[in-house]
């Protein structure tokens, strides 16, 4: 693994090519994306920073295959996916992206073992596989006695590792963090961006994040600056510990 | 798969523990109702199966046109000359006429009314006995010849039902104010007034009221097994009608066989019950207007978690199963609480209708209504829940994880 992501021909696993989102609200169309190009290859540490309407939001609900573009062309590992259904889009996502969001976006009805499972459910696995993995999991990120709990009997920061087990259910190629730590404190929010970095050097996960906060979008190897719609600037990531 | 749908939806109602409980009480009610009264339509109808089958399916009766059961009112009588004469109409083996009225009835310084017949022992005894279908249990029947003894019905032997005294046999009791010995007692039949009747023979009959003497009430006639006994009925109401020189709809009489006669009453039965569940349908409609209430509720609710299980691979597909199934749970709980309380009201219905008298107003529970109030009760929860689930389907993921 180690060797062929340090190998010179890294495979892209997400290109965008002019992509254009437009909104229309009411009678005025109000383009948020305006001719964006990323290309991310696989195995890499991405930020998408930018202050808010830059197009961030959008931009991360386009390349994890939540939205379709209003114009250009999108690939996930080759595949166009631009022009995809609702369920194809849904069948994607489920398999090669895990989402980690602010908001936690947990259900607040099942308790942590069963919202790491979820993403498993709507793939072909048997009970027996779900509650393995799922368990295998949230012993991963240090919660394996608080499996039962429900999220409202969780800390933010556990919510958040329960966040993070979960994304990581389906083993996807692509973890689409958005604004990991946008709702917790600076030590906790430090724990959870380690936590990633940790995925993407030792499982080689690919890593994308979206924020707006100049100190977490350090962490990754590379930063993409938005502005209006599209990237202004690219950048190294100070802080990357691969290269430490 | 399939059972993790289930899973969810079990845990949402849970969680919304007093709302679905409102919901599935909507259901419940209807159900309940529907179980109640089928119930009693499938017990009085498997009876009345019975009854026919027993009875059999040869037998004609002649009434006199008059109001109420025969014999209360005296305006229409059935002449023996009549009844000789359809007695020779083709198809009809033998025939035998009957006498009714309401007497008074004296016992132990009580007086009460009740309904009596005189009924032939002679040679259409046999006839009789498959029409009556009840056995003398206690002491002994009539026979030809008896004029001043009685049979009486099973009500007659217990204490406060009729007589504050039970009447034993070869008790001495007044009718119309003359001496008749009881010499036995019919077993319970299970209405209060067959229960009540007091039997004579004819000769007893025309003795006790002799202006009845020819006068008949209502006549019983047996077709011959190769004919069709309906053919044989009209046949014998148009000879009958001719004989009497009456036009066609002014008879004074009616002629039926015992299986249309059934008929009716099925029918003016089946009528009153059918409106009766047709009221506990309108309630199951509210009721499903109700789960798409709380569904829809639930989809507004549920957006964002509808948005994030859209995040993590759910396809619309999967997310209309999932509300199809939690409706088709709130019908099916509702169903299955409803089948328990309907049994049990049935069941309650027929104690106090047999401690009234009406033991033959029982309820049956067959496998096919219990199953089929349970699948009704799951159908009628998912289809209200279909519009719900296919709008929670239809959610854009983007829209319903920003939805707060």
């Amino acid at each position: 693994m180690r060797k062929m992501k340090e190998s010179k021909t890294k495979k892209t696993i997400i290109k965008l090519e002019n992509v254009w989102k437009i909104y229309t609200m009411g009678h005025v169309e109000v383009p948020a994306l305006r001719g964006l190009d990323i290309e991310i290859k696989e195995g890499e540490f991405v930020a998408l920073m930018g202050p808010s309407g830059s197009g961030k939001s959008t931009s991360m609900n386009m390349v994890g295959c939540l939205d379709i573009p209003t114009k250009g062309r999108i690939f996930l590992a080759g595949k166009n996916i631009s022009h995809m259904t609702e369920s194809e889009l849904a069948q994607i996502r489920g398999r090669k992206i895990g989402f980690i969001f602010q908001q936690f976006n947990l259900i607040p009805t099942l308790t942590a073992l069963e919202n790491v499972a979820l993403p498993m459910i709507f793939q072909n696995t048997t009970k027996e596989q779900r509650m393995e993995r799922a368990e295998e999991l949230l012993n991963l990120v240090g919660l394996g006695d608080r499996i039962n709990h429900k999220p409202s009997e969780m800390s933010g920061g556990q919510q958040q590792r329960v966040a993070i087990a979960r994304s990581l259910a389906n083993d996807p190629d692509v973890i689409l963090a958005d604004e990991p730590t946008g709702n917790l404190d600076s030590k906790t929010g430090d724990s959870v961006i380690d936590f990633l970095t940790n995925l993407h050097i030792t499982k080689g996960k690919t890593i994308i994040m979206v924020t707006h906060d100049a100190h977490v979008a350090e962490s990754a190897e590379r930063i993409e600056l938005l502005k209006d719609g599209r990237i202004v600037s690219t950048k190294k990531g100070k802080h990357h510990k691969k290269h430490e | 798969m399939k059972l993790d749908y289930l899973l969810y939806a079990f845990e949402n109602v849970k969680h919304k523990k007093m709302r679905s409980m409102l919901t599935v009480l909507s259901i419940l009610i209807g159900i309940m109702a529907i179980f109640a009264l089928v119930s009693f339509g499938q017990g009085l109808s498997s009876y009345i199966n019975d009854l026919s089958t027993q009875m059999g399916t040869d037998k004609i009766m002649i009434y006199a046109k008059g109001v109420g059961a025969p014999g209360t009112d005296d305006t229409f009588k059935i002449l023996k000359s009549e009844i000789d004469f359809v007695g020779k109409v083709r198809g009809i083996s033998e025939i035998t006429g009957m006498y009714a009225s309401v007497v008074e009835v004296e016992f132990n310084k009580q007086k009460k009314y009740a309904y009596s017949v005189g009924l032939s022992q002679g040679k259409e005894k046999a006839m009789i006995e498959e029409m009556i279908n009840i056995k003398v249990d206690e002491g002994r029947d009539l026979k030809e010849g008896d004029k001043m003894k009685v049979v009486l019905g099973d009500n007659y032997r217990i204490p406060e039902k009729i007589f504050k005294k039970p009447v034993k046999v070869g008790d001495i009791i007044k009718v119309n104010g003359v001496d008749v010995q009881v010499v036995g007692f019919y077993e319970p039949i299970g209405n209060p007034q067959d229960d009540a009747q007091v039997y004579f023979t004819i000769e007893g009959m025309e003795t006790l009221l002799p202006a009845k003497k020819d006068r008949y009430d209502y006549a019983i006639a047996r077709v011959n097994p190769d004919m069709n006994p309906q053919e044989v009925a009209k046949r014998a109401a148009e000879k009958l009608r001719k004989y009497k020189g009456q036009k066609e709809g002014q008879e004074d009489f009616y002629i039926q066989t015992f299986e249309q006669m059934i008929e009716t009453f099925t029918t003016i039965f089946n009528v009153l019950n059918g409106v009766l569940v047709l009221i506990a349908l309108i309630s199951l409609i509210v009721a499903a207007v109700n789960i798409a209430n709380t569904m829809y509720t639930a989809v507004l609710e549920r957006t964002r978690e509808i948005g994030i299980m859209k995040a993590v691979g759910a396809k619309n597909f999967d997310i209309a199963m999932m509300f199809l199934f939690e409706a088709g749970l709130l019908g099916a709980v509702g169903g299955a609480l409803g089948i328990f309380m309907g049994y049990l009201i049935a069941r309650l219905g027929g104690f106090i209708a047999a401690n009234a008298g009406y033991s033959l107003l029982y309820p049956i529970f067959p496998a096919w209504l219990i199953i089929g109030c349970l699948l009704f009760s799951f159908f009628v929860g998912a289809l209200s829940g279909l519009f719900p689930a296919i709008q929670a389907s239809k959610l854009k993921p983007v829209d319903a994880l920003r939805y707060e």
